[in-house]
């Protein structure tokens, strides 16, 4: 690999496209013959955090009634205690702006104990019932810990699960393959609200954050959130029949958030964002046809329908293509 | 035998290593945008997502071109149709194909349709020609997904064509008898040994770069293959299904020792293999293989539960990146832990927020047995909360 590398830069230098400092700069980086584990012993650690906290978490699950529960909850306990020292002790505090750690298992630790404290929560909550019977302030607590965490360690992994207990307080699961089904919402339309106030709350939040400078490099994950929920809460209650025009509504709310989330992902340069608000905003354009065409009497007209579709579908497809390339072509300058 | 510009081929090299020079930090952007503009280049499509919508596009076109064809020829005849038409279609696709090539599309999405179409409707053909013998169709099909590859340098068609061979030597073997299906992972074994190192020998000593990709593309499907071919677990279920050879309790399948030997052996020697010389792509293949033997041992025998399993396993994984990390750290040379300045991918750091989401998020409790409108009132008390933050 890198010899031929080296090779091709060789070749741009015979074309006098770099010159010959940066040739040599460049060799004599290639010279160290640089092979960096970084990202693949970043990623055991990620490995383990994972493949750990699910073995605890089966290991309670499996023997619930057989281990005693204190010796259970002393035990995590003790282990949550252990990581959460050893992160305090080497971090270097809460900090506005991005910080990177020195150590980077700190980061994985961090990880570590949080998914630990919300085991250890939800098994308190299960044996004891310490919060009540209101499941609703089981998850605040785990929730407040992780966006805690989230803050203090500069941590985003913990920040996910921080945005998705907060959903899931408000009765929604935000959990990715959920929301890829679209199976949130229970077919619920008073939950579309709540998803729709949500979305709102943590756009505000990061229009907040953004203007205080707190921790900026969260607001992308802030608002992939908040454009999901927004969005399907939105799809969700304007495909519903609830009733006199209600779905117009949603319509609106979807356009307006497409239009907000179409110019927040240029402003931040990202394509994930771009290309969700570019297929909601098609859905949404398309419920609104069907609703439409719901209206008109099909039987005069079915023969230009057929018709149309090939040419909807490739122009649609086409509208697609040139968005994203042009979308590029900004991000790029 | 190529219809690229050789030229525009070379370009499409010096276009990358440029990219990757800047992404460096070693060359300006401007230096960058003035090579873009002093090398000619390919229509061609670095996102994957222009790239996937060209190729529906392209599929569209290619579907819709073909059943214009066949409209026209529902009205005359009728049997004999249906079982030449699709070597009607795999005309039109390599027409397309030329035609697009040599418009100097080359990884543009609306190529990548024709060619793969080219084959598939090809094989379809086949699998009418010959009441299905699956040979005859590998056979084939691996010669024209090789010509594509050498015509058009279309990397997908070439591991069209690994695939199709490894079809035809399955196929082949399997038609022997017992004798060959008795040698089938063995002889497999050997030859990815062989074009392993062949392939590997090749690209050292290669003049026409454009076909490092290529090469390197049949080096790792080798090096998979190689693992895969005497796995014990492959073997065991392939002779099972395939052979209908069923073991009953305390028999095992013959040479099990060797495959057994070669389950573990392998891995480690992939991995002690890249570091020492430092292939990624190897490295990567050994943390694959690893899991696979793991996996491969889970399968036949609960050693332990899979909770001990799994959180065990992570304590031993967490010691070892541990350690490693703090072995490497202050190394500034050769192996390290500090990142590449060149061939970084932060792609996958991007991907974990969302793993630990999907895996760990939480999930509201209890649902049904309320009544929606409590639902309501959660959602408004639930964004007060938001606010606090």
């Amino acid at each position: 690999m890198n010899k031929i590398d080296a090779q091709t830069t060789k070749e741009l230098l015979e074309r006098n496209l770099i010159t010959e400092n940066q040739f040599q700069e460049i060799a004599s980086y290639r010279n160290l013959n640089i092979f960096s584990l970084n990202i693949e012993l970043k990623m055991l650690l990620y490995l383990s955090v994972l493949s750990f906290t699910s073995g605890v978490g089966i290991l309670i699950y499996e023997n619930i009634d057989s281990i005693g529960h204190i010796a259970i909850l002393s035990i995590l306990l003790i282990i949550i205690g252990v990581c959460f020292y050893y992160c305090f002790k080497n971090s270097v505090g809460f900090k506005k702006h991005e910080t990177t750690f020195e150590n980077p298992v700190i980061e994985y630790l961090v990880l570590a104990a949080n998914i630990l404290t919300c085991i250890f929560i939800g098994y308190l909550q299960f044996q004891y019932n310490p919060f009540g019977t209101d499941y609703r302030l089981a998850t605040l607590i785990p929730t407040l810990v992780s966006f805690f965490c989230a803050y203090y360690f500069d941590n985003k992994n913990v920040l996910t699960i921080a945005i998705t207990g907060l959903a899931a307080f408000v009765g929604l699961s935000a959990v990715p393959q959920d929301l890829l089904s679209g199976g949130i919402f229970y077919n619920n339309q008073f939950l579309g609200y709540s998803a729709i106030v949500l979305g709102a709350l943590l756009v505000l939040w990061t229009i907040y954050s953004y203007k205080t400078q707190l921790k900026t490099h969260f607001n992308l994950i802030y608002l992939t959130f908040a454009l999901h929920i927004v969005s399907i809460g939105a799809i969700n209650n304007s495909t519903g029949y609830y009733g006199y025009g209600l779905w117009l509504i949603f319509i609106a709310v979807l356009a307006a958030s497409s239009f907000y989330f179409y110019k927040i992902s240029h402003k931040l340069k990202a394509i994930s964002l771009f290309v969700f608000t570019i297929l909601y905003g098609y859905i949404g354009f398309n419920i609104l046809l069907f609703r439409i065409f719901e209206q008109i009497d099909f039987s005069d007209i079915w023969g230009i329908f057929i018709l149309g579709l090939p040419v909807y579908l490739i122009g649609s497809i086409v509208l697609f293509i040139k968005s994203i390339k042009s979308f590029n072509k900004e991000i790029a300058l | 035998m190529i219809v690229h510009d050789k030229i525009l081929l070379e370009n499409v090299r010096l276009l990358e290593e440029a990219k990757s020079l800047h992404d460096a930090g070693f060359i300006s952007k401007e230096q960058k945008e003035l090579i873009k503009k002093e090398l000619p280049a390919f229509k061609s499509h670095g996102n994957l997502l222009v790239r996937l919508g060209f190729f529906i596009l392209g599929a569209l076109l290619y579907s819709s071109l073909c059943g214009v064809i066949t409209l026209a020829a529902l009205s005359g005849i009728e049997d004999s149709y249906f079982k030449s038409c699709f070597y009607i279609f795999t005309v039109i696709g390599i027409a397309g194909a030329e035609l697009l090539s040599r418009e100097k599309y080359f990884g543009h999405g609306l190529d990548d349709a024709f060619i793969l179409g080219t084959i598939l409707n090809f094989g379809i053909a086949l699998a009418i020609t010959t009441d299905g013998n699956a040979l005859l169709i590998a056979v084939f099909v691996a010669a024209v997904s090789f010509l594509l590859y050498r015509r058009y340098l279309h990397l997908l068609s070439l591991l069209v064509f690994c695939i199709a061979s490894l079809a035809v030597l399955f196929y082949g073997l399997f038609e022997m008898g017992a004798v060959g299906q008795s040698i089938l992972p063995f002889i497999a074994m050997l030859l990815s040994g062989l074009f392993y190192f062949i392939t590997k020998k090749i690209n050292t000593v290669l003049k026409k770069k454009y076909y490092h990709d290529g090469l390197l593309l049949a080096n790792s499907f080798c090096l998979i293959l190689f693992y895969l071919s005497c796995n014990y677990l492959v073997v065991r279920e392939l002779s099972s299904n395939l052979l209908g050879a069923e073991l009953t309790a305390g028999q095992d399948i013959p040479f099990s020792y060797f495959f057994y030997a070669f389950t573990f052996i392998v891995p480690a020697l992939y991995l002690v293999q890249s570091l020492r010389t430092k292939d990624r792509i190897m490295l990567w293949v050994s943390f694959f293989a690893i899991g696979f033997s793991i996996y491969t041992i889970r399968y036949y025998y609960s050693v332990m539960p899979v909770e001990i399993a799994l959180s065990l396993g992570g304590l031993i994984l967490f010691g070892i990146a541990y350690f490693s990390i703090k072995k490497l750290k202050h190394n500034e040379a050769g192996l390290t832990f500090k990142p590449d300045r060149i061939n970084n991918s932060p792609a996958f750091l991007n991907a974990e927020a969302l793993i630990v989401a999907s895996a760990f998020g939480l999930q509201p409790e209890a649902k049904i047995d309320k009544s929606p409108m409590e639902f309501g009132g959660g959602g408004f008390s639930g964004g007060g909360s938001g606010e606090t933050f």
